[in-house]
């Protein structure tokens, strides 16, 4: 019955479990760290700011998975070709961003590294990038308008080009060629036949929406959401909307034509029931499984559809939905930090070079090159569904060139996800998200 | 004689600070630091790249108030601490009660019960992700196969919270477990075979014996939980990133999005210091009833 | 009586409900495991495959064939190292300030314990942004020192083991001064020793603590051979391309030497806290 007058009750298990989950969990002091020093002084090996073993180029980018074996391959075919060693580090996209502006801030920047078309604005206005029109004006055997305007125009802030677009990923249409066939929609050929317009593409996604045990809950679907932020922006463009006004300064999204594309995609799964509440991840395992017809995703997608033999894949342009063409687009650009020494810069540059000349090489990989000349090369009609879906580069949107697009992108997500599960009604859901866009653009 | 003895106390003196020095040291650079800095840096507009990083006085706590994320933020938190704190508790002081039963099998018991504890927070999303797919998780697989109707479990507004803090449960409850069991086996045998004598049930046992010699540890194990469950923060990282529609937007998330996704610092540290007076004071009102209730024991 | 059927009938039922929990705590561990051992085309069917039906370890060979873009092994070193070399420096400081907290009196001990006592409600994040801008300072980035210094500072260890040198008796140290040991004697011949309970105990929570971080390393690391086994992991979560399979497979690797030093000192966590006398 005892119980220590002096304990402040203090059960471990409880709180080591609790301060685990938090990072200071570990424990207390090292030994003033020389402790430390002496326990691993052969693992600290890598200083900060260890730049480059041997002036390395140092290029970051976050393409995991197939994407980063391919620039691998790229970078040694370029070491080998020129002599000079490329450093590339992999950082997940989730955490890229996260990484790559705490080094622009605060030195350890690396030479070279890849930022989204949607991105740039948001670092031009902190004035990260070095111009690159100088390295153009050095290197006149590089044509820059090779590469097409629209995607050169995203590269631009304030009439400063700040980076080279290495591609272009507009979306597309996936579709199941053999769920095409079994249900009858096909060409005179025999062909699985993708929809062109809004009514073929509902005449096709309700005979591929199939519940066959009548439960209400259908085993096949004839389209899924599965992206739904670019999805939103693919319906947008094509009514004349987007999410911002032309002149970045309101949000756009509760202007009529803005709702009238968000109430179709709305339409698809209350309306027509052609498509599953979205799920993110688990629409496009949905196709994958062949139990999603359409997609309308990413040409990057490719890579993980070629790796799953037996599925029968097929892409094509985007269906028009509204009065107008238009798909979501992104773009990798290469950019180099401000501040970096110029024979670093001419290194980095000889990279960047190689890396859009190369762009096919890249392109097999699921992109779309930006290169005119590249096009236009037998080598790329090859490539069947990167070759459709750049049929669509001269009309593929990007997302507003504001600098606070990045802190808009919350708002808008939530919008289209609260009208798609049924959440909100698109007046709703747009007018909610106008006014925290809104908020954030008037704050200076 | 004084003076010598005035001199070991010395010398004494001269080696506690020695032994402590290191870790107060760390404890210096790495914790009161960064806490004061942490409140320098929220009395600014500090952007991460930006060049000049004005100091504002109060205005981040001011927008603070008027940012109704921040608010919802706030309750969600609330939310996942009510959901989390008191079942996740009954059910770990239930468990310990089972083990503590001379029951068989205690060793693989508890360590079945443990299990998930020892786990990291990405690899127990990992898991739980797929589990809770409303089209193609196991869950509503066997729901279906039951004739239930499949739920949304992270894609509805009512439900995501709910299925976060059921997969708090599953990963932390082993964790009190191991404490209550600790504090059961703490309490002397003799005064279960007194109430038996009195006559009392198991039900009067229970109240009478368990939870009274129970107490420090449960407040113990409570207050450790609400703070826990006031940083949650992995769950709705990895599963949710908030949504749906700010459902799963908890404080911590909402301080980590401001801070290192949109890169404004000052703010960030704001919302992170009025969650830190928040749970200090919540805190100290159980830390209170903790001693109270002793000083009633004592009588 | 009756009263037998009715005790045999509630032990039954006491069994049948911990088999339930067990099997609750359980399941999805399995399953992570049993889906890691499955081939792809078996983890994408339509319904659950509890077991494999033809299980492999394609995955885990595919796993540690990737080196170059996901270097596993490097990660589990990595993970190793910090979480090995943090416990035992925190184990060694934490003593230490515990023995001067609970054993030796100096001016300010009080205050000082309580300042440290209090930063246990203080939420990792609070902290975190600081913590990040100090190590920057450093030059700490991508180096052991940024993943296991900062973790140092913790105050639970020191609060553990002040407690539980608190429960031992001063005798033993009285005899020991008599033979002629000091401070740093009594230290290191009695207290530690007698404190190999509460040690232990510190040592796993500290090494699991340090093991599962996810926070501190995901921004104090960028390149990729300084990440720990749990923020590695993420690289195999891509947005849409996930190979589920190998996924489970880094888990499950990322998770088997916390379960095995789990199973290993078990009773030393239960012992460790009815010891110490803290749990209430």
């Amino acid at each position: 019955m005892s119980r220590p007058p002096t304990n402040t009750p203090a059960p471990p298990g409880a709180l080591a479990a609790r301060l685990r989950r938090s990072r200071a969990a570990l424990g207390a002091v090292l030994g003033l760290g020389i402790a430390l020093l002496a326990l691993l002084p052969a693992s600290c090996g890598r200083a900060p700011g260890t730049v480059a073993e041997g002036g390395a180029i140092r290029f970051w980018n976050g393409f995991t998975g197939p994407d980063g074996a391919t620039m691998e391959r790229m970078t040694k075919r370029f070491t080998a070709e020129t002599g000079i060693p490329v450093r590339m580090q992999i950082i997940p996209w989730a955490t890229y961003y996260d990484k790559l502006t705490l080094s622009l801030a605060y030195g350890d920047a690396p030479d070279l590294f890849v930022c989204h078309a949607n991105r740039i604005a948001e670092f031009a206005r902190y004035q990260v990038f070095a111009p690159i029109a100088p390295l153009l004006a050095a290197d006149p055997s590089f044509d820059v308008d090779d590469i097409i305007p629209r995607v050169r125009s995203a590269a631009t802030y304030c009439g400063t080009q700040v980076a080279l677009p290495l591609d272009c990923h507009p979306q597309g249409l996936y579709y199941n060629a053999r769920l095409f066939r079994e249900a009858g929609i096909v060409d005179a050929g025999g062909r699985a036949a993708p929809p062109r317009t809004l009514d073929e593409f509902l005449a096709a996604a309700r005979r591929l929406t199939r519940d066959e045990d009548g439960d209400g809950q259908p085993e096949q679907w004839g389209f899924a959401f599965t992206w739904l932020r670019t999805n939103w922006i693919t319906f947008l463009s094509q009514f004349g909307a987007g999410i911002l006004t032309p002149d970045l300064s309101r949000a756009a999204l509760a202007e009529p034509p803005a709702l009238e594309a968000t109430r179709l995609m709305r339409d698809l799964i209350y309306r027509y029931r052609v498509a599953p509440k979205p799920e993110g991840i688990d629409a496009w395992m949905g196709f994958r499984q062949g139990r999603v017809a359409m997609a309308i995703e990413g040409i990057y997608m490719i890579s993980s559809l070629q790796t799953q033999p037996g599925l029968s894949y097929a892409g094509a342009p985007v269906p028009r939905f509204g009065p107008n063409p238009g798909v979501w687009g992104g773009s990798h650009m290469l950019c180099l930090p401000r501040d970096l020494p110029a024979e670093r810069q001419a290194r980095a540059w000889r990279l960047m070079r190689y890396l859009s000349d190369h762009s096919l090489d890249w392109a097999a990989g699921g992109q779309v090159p930006v290169r005119r000349s590249l096009l236009r090369t037998a080598r790329f009609r090859r490539m069947t569904v990167q070759y459709q879906f750049s049929h669509q580069l001269p009309y593929v949107v990007f997302e507003p060139p504001s600098p606070k697009s990045n802190e808009v992108t919350p708002f808008v997500d939530s919008a289209i996800q609260a009208v798609l599960l049924g959440i909100q009604s698109p007046r709703a859901a747009a007018a909610d998200a106008s006014r925290r866009i809104n908020q954030v653009l008037e704050r200076p | 004689m004084s003076a010598s003895l005035s001199s070991a106390r010395r010398q004494e003196a001269a080696t506690g600070y020695l032994f402590a020095l290191p870790y107060l040291l760390l404890f210096l650079v790495f914790m009161v630091g960064p806490m004061a800095y942490g409140f320098y840096i929220s009395l600014h507009e500090w952007h991460i790249l930006g060049r000049q990083k004005p100091f504002v006085g109060l205005a981040n706590y001011r927008a603070l108030l008027a940012d109704d994320l921040f608010g919802i933020a706030m309750l969600n938190t609330a939310y996942f601490a009510l959901l989390t704190v008191i079942p996740g508790n009954a059910l770990s002081l239930l468990l310990a009660m089972g083990l503590n039963a001379r029951i068989r099998g205690e060793t693989a018991l508890k360590t079945a019960f443990y299990l998930p504890v020892v786990l990291s927070v990405a690899v127990v999303a990992i898991i739980w992700r797929w589990a809770y797919s409303t089209e193609f998780g196991w869950i509503n697989h066997y729901l279906r196969l039951l004739g239930l109707p499949p739920a949304a479990w992270l894609n509805s507004p009512k439900l995501a919270m709910p299925s976060l803090a059921l997969m708090s449960i599953w990963w932390g409850a082993g964790g009190q477990m191991l404490i209550y069991l600790a504090g059961l086996r703490g309490i002397p045998e003799e005064l279960y075979e007194a109430a038996m004598i009195d006559g009392a049930g198991a039900r009067a046992r229970f109240r009478h014996v368990t939870l009274p010699m129970l107490r420090p540890t449960l407040l113990f194990c409570l207050v450790m939980a609400v703070i826990g469950s006031s940083q949650v923060f992995g769950q709705s990282y990895i599963l949710t990133a908030g949504g749906p529609l700010y459902s799963t937007l908890t404080v911590a998330l909402y301080m980590y999005q401001t801070g290192f996704s949109l890169y404004r610092l000052g703010y960030a540290c704001a919302v992170a210091y009025a969650l830190f007076v928040v749970v200090l004071g919540i805190t100290l009102v159980q830390f209170r009833l903790l001693y109270a209730r002793r000083e009633g024991e004592a009588r | 009586m009756g009263g037998r059927p009715r005790r045999a009938m509630r032990r039954l039922l006491l069994y049948a409900a911990m088999v339930a929990a067990a099997a609750f705590f359980v399941a999805p561990v399995f399953w992570m495991v049993s889906i890691s051992l499955q081939p792809e085309n078996e983890v994408f069917s339509k319904a659950p495959h509890w077991l494999p039906r033809e299980p492999t370890l394609r995955n885990y060979r595919d796993l540690f064939a990737r080196a170059e873009e996901a270097p596993v092994a490097r990660w589990f070193a990595n993970s190793v190292i910090v979480a090995g070399g943090g416990t035992l420096t925190y184990l060694l400081i934490a003593s230490m300030a515990a023995y001067a907290f609970s054993r030796l009196r100096f001016p300010g001990r009080e205050p000082l314990f309580v300042l440290v006592l209090a930063t246990l409600i203080i939420p990792g994040q609070v902290t975190i942004i600081p913590v990040f801008l100090v190590l920057q300072r450093l030059g700490w980035f991508n180096t052991y020192l940024a993943l296991i210094v900062p973790g140092l500072s913790g105050a639970f260890g020191v609060f553990l083991l002040r407690q539980f040198f608190l429960t031992i008796p001063r005798d033993l140290e009285e005899a020991a001064m008599l033979d002629g040991c000091g401070p740093a004697g009594i230290y290191a011949r009695i207290i530690l020793p007698l404190a190999k309970p509460a040690l232990a105990t510190l040592a796993i929570f500290s090494f699991l603590g340090g093991w599962n971080d996810f926070l501190l390393p995901l921004i104090a690391t960028n390149e990729v051979e300084m990440r720990t086994l749990p923020v590695g992991l993420t690289l195999f979560l891509g947005r849409y391309d996930m190979q589920y399979g190998m996924v489970m497979a880094v888990a499950t690797v990322a998770s088997l030497p916390v379960v095995l030093i789990f199973l290993a000192f078990q009773r030393h966590i239960v012992r460790g806290v009815v010891l110490s006398g803290i749990k209430g």
